[in-house]
């Protein structure tokens, strides 16, 4: 940022009026306060990145409040109209380091005070599998899902994949509220806070996935094979989702604290309107309506994916990829701009 | 006359705090739709100008909005008028230990607080070894931060702060911690700075420091600037009034 001159939006008056007094009297020397001239833009202060904003980047920037913060050099028209949200992306990018700390500080910080220290990133998704497994694969014993494919496998892969939204919602909807004193001392986009979130819980998620097949291959002989290459873009679609949904609360929890009381009921909920403790087939005899509603569940698509990659489950490959595509597109582009067009203010109310 | 370093320019602060009266519940069902506000102009059409070179202080009573101001040099609050220029790499030490974690090692807190204040990965770790050497924590680096005294907690922050080699320093009430010979390092750190032409913003309720350290001084009250003018002068005239009041 050295030698640029940086601009805020607003009132650009030619004249400055010299400081106000209440007291006039009261002011001792004057000769120190010389009238205010408008102030040339020092030489260095030209901004060259303000040519040519064009095609996407002017519609993406069109719905950003981004630019009145970080904006650099004195507004052209064109920038004025469509601020830069090229340059949010890279002031964001510039942010990647800083997002990864954030989020394994948090992680190791958790732990940082118990006995088994880091063991816990094992031993947490080992026994979120061991509780479900308890309850629902023993207790209420469901035996083959479709007569064809174990319990356990089935069980575990949902359940992850379930956790990795869950988390990325509870961390997601904290990320602005806890970091008040980041947010009141530095200038960066805020974007980076909900996207550390993602990343710790992203972390946990890749472990538990190395979890799962430390079971499932031995109990079940469930090994990583070809099939599990279907992981990857199933991964990176549900990344994109969650990314959405983790915007979406951060921004959402700013004015309205009230959420972060309301995710867990929220996210316990879902779970158990998800066909992840039962298989898809559970619905089976039910009345249309029922199958309409449930089929509206953003995660089927994504759990029908993990399913293929991870238990070999038949899957409409095309279906479950093109639905989980716009599911994971919809909510990231509601809740990322919603959440950059809302930042400038964000500082106010935390 | 040298360059400007910030030009506030009738910068206007409001906020829109929820008053918190006796809830009862119609008034909590009435929030939904209107939130009950009342609007607190926290600066009111302030200007100031701040050269490079210059050592610049603000006095005011709590709550003048002093913080106010230095929040919006440091752009992480937009002003409802008003325009702010600021030329330069700015460091804000509005508070110390931004993005610090006292569950972790000094050592983590210090690549964790620089990265805050936008340094690299790798322009930390070029600089670690200075840092810690100018905070004399060789022996605490690893120990969690939360074990830390609080002015050894202000060292590590404030070398932190340092180290991103800014042209332009924030500082609000953060050097009335740590002890006599840190203030003595800080004060000739934050010289060295000015005669390279930095730029400081000094808040402080200590008189005599922004009286001996500033050349210019602003003196706000309820957002609005009283005086402005040279630092002794100012002061003077503050705490004359101060003074006048209590008596
Ligand atoms: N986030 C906020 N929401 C509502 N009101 C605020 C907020 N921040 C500051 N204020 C109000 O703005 C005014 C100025 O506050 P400010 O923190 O700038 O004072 P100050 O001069 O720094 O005081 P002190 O000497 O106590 O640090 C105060 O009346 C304060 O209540
Ligand atoms: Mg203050």
């Amino acid at each position: 940022m050295s030698g640029r001159g940086d601009c805020m939006a607003g009132r650009n008056p030619n004249l400055i009026p010299s400081a106000k007094r209440d007291a006039a009297g009261s002011l001792g020397r004057r000769g120190q306060d010389r009238p205010y001239l408008a102030i040339p833009t020092p030489s260095g202060g030209r901004d060259k990145r303000s040519v040519s904003d064009t095609g996407l980047w002017r519609c993406l920037s069109a719905v950003s409040s981004y630019t009145p913060l970080a904006m650099s050099a004195p507004p052209s028209t064109v920038r004025r109209l469509f601020p830069a949200s090229r340059n949010y992306i890279r002031d964001l990018w510039a942010r990647r380091e800083f997002a990864w700390y954030l989020a394994m500080g948090n992680l190791k910080a958790r732990n940082a005070t118990t006995t088994l220290g880091l063991m816990w990133w094992v031993l947490n998704p080992l026994l979120l599998g061991a509780v479900y497994w308890l309850v629902f694969g023993l207790l209420f014993d469901r035996g083959q899902v479709d007569n064809e494919f174990d319990f356990l496998p089935f069980l575990l892969s949902g359940i992850f994949a379930f956790f990795f939204t869950q988390q990325s919602m509870t961390a997601g909807v904290n990320s602005i509220t806890s970091n008040a004193k980041l947010l009141a001392n530095i200038s960066f986009p805020r974007l980076a806070l909900p996207l550390s979130a993602l990343l710790e819980s992203f972390v946990g998620f890749v472990t538990s996935i190395g979890v799962y097949f430390l079971i499932v291959g031995p109990v079940n002989g469930i090994w990583p094979g070809v099939q599990t290459l279907w992981l990857f873009p199933t991964i990176l679609l549900h990344l994109i989702f969650n990314f959405g949904l983790a915007t979406l609360v951060a921004r959402i929890a700013v004015p309205f604290r009230d959420l972060n009381n309301l995710v867990p009921y929220f996210t316990r909920l879902w779970l158990y309107l998800s066909p992840i403790l039962y298989p898809p087939s559970f619905l089976e005899g039910q009345p249309a309506w029922v199958h309409f509603t449930m089929g509206l569940n953003p995660l089927n698509p994504f759990l029908a994916l993990y399913r293929h990659a991870m238990v070999g489950m038949p899957v409409d490959l095309g279906g479950a990829l093109l639905g989980a595509s716009a599911w994971a597109v919809a909510i990231a582009v509601v809740g990322g701009f919603w959440f950059v067009k809302y930042e400038g203010r964000m500082a106010r109310y935390v | 006359m040298s360059a400007p370093a910030i030009v506030a320019r009738n910068i206007t602060v409001r906020f829109r705090p929820l008053v918190d009266r006796k809830p009862t519940l119609r008034r909590s069902l009435g929030r939904l739709q209107h939130r009950e506000v009342e609007e607190l102009v926290a600066l009111d059409d302030v200007s100031v100008e701040i050269k490079k070179g210059e050592a610049f202080g603000i006095v005011g009573r709590n709550g003048a909005g002093k913080s106010t101001i230095l929040r919006v040099m440091a752009k992480t609050l937009r002003p409802d008028e008003g325009t702010i220029n600021v030329y330069g790499k700015t460091s804000t030490l509005l508070q110390l230990g931004v993005g610090f974690n006292a569950q972790l090692s000094g050592r983590r807190n210090i690549y964790l607080g620089g990265l805050a204040v936008g340094l690299s990965k790798k322009e930390i770790d070029g600089r670690f070894d200075d840092i810690v050497t100018y905070a004399d924590l060789w022996d605490a680096i690893d120990r969690p931060v939360r074990t830390y005294s609080s002015g050894m907690f202000s060292r590590l922050a404030f070398s932190v702060g340092m180290a991103i080699e800014p042209s332009i320093m924030l500082l609000d009430e953060v050097l009335a911690v740590g002890d006599e010979a840190f203030r003595e390092k800080s004060m000739q750190t934050m010289r060295e700075l000015l005669a390279r032409a930095g730029t400081i913003v000094f808040v402080s309720h200590s008189l005599p420091s922004v009286a001996e350290f500033c050349d210019r001084a602003i003196w706000l009250d309820k957002g609005k600037i009283v005086a402005i003018g040279e630092a002794e002068s100012v002061v003077e005239q503050y705490r004359s009034r101060v003074t006048h009041k209590t008596r």
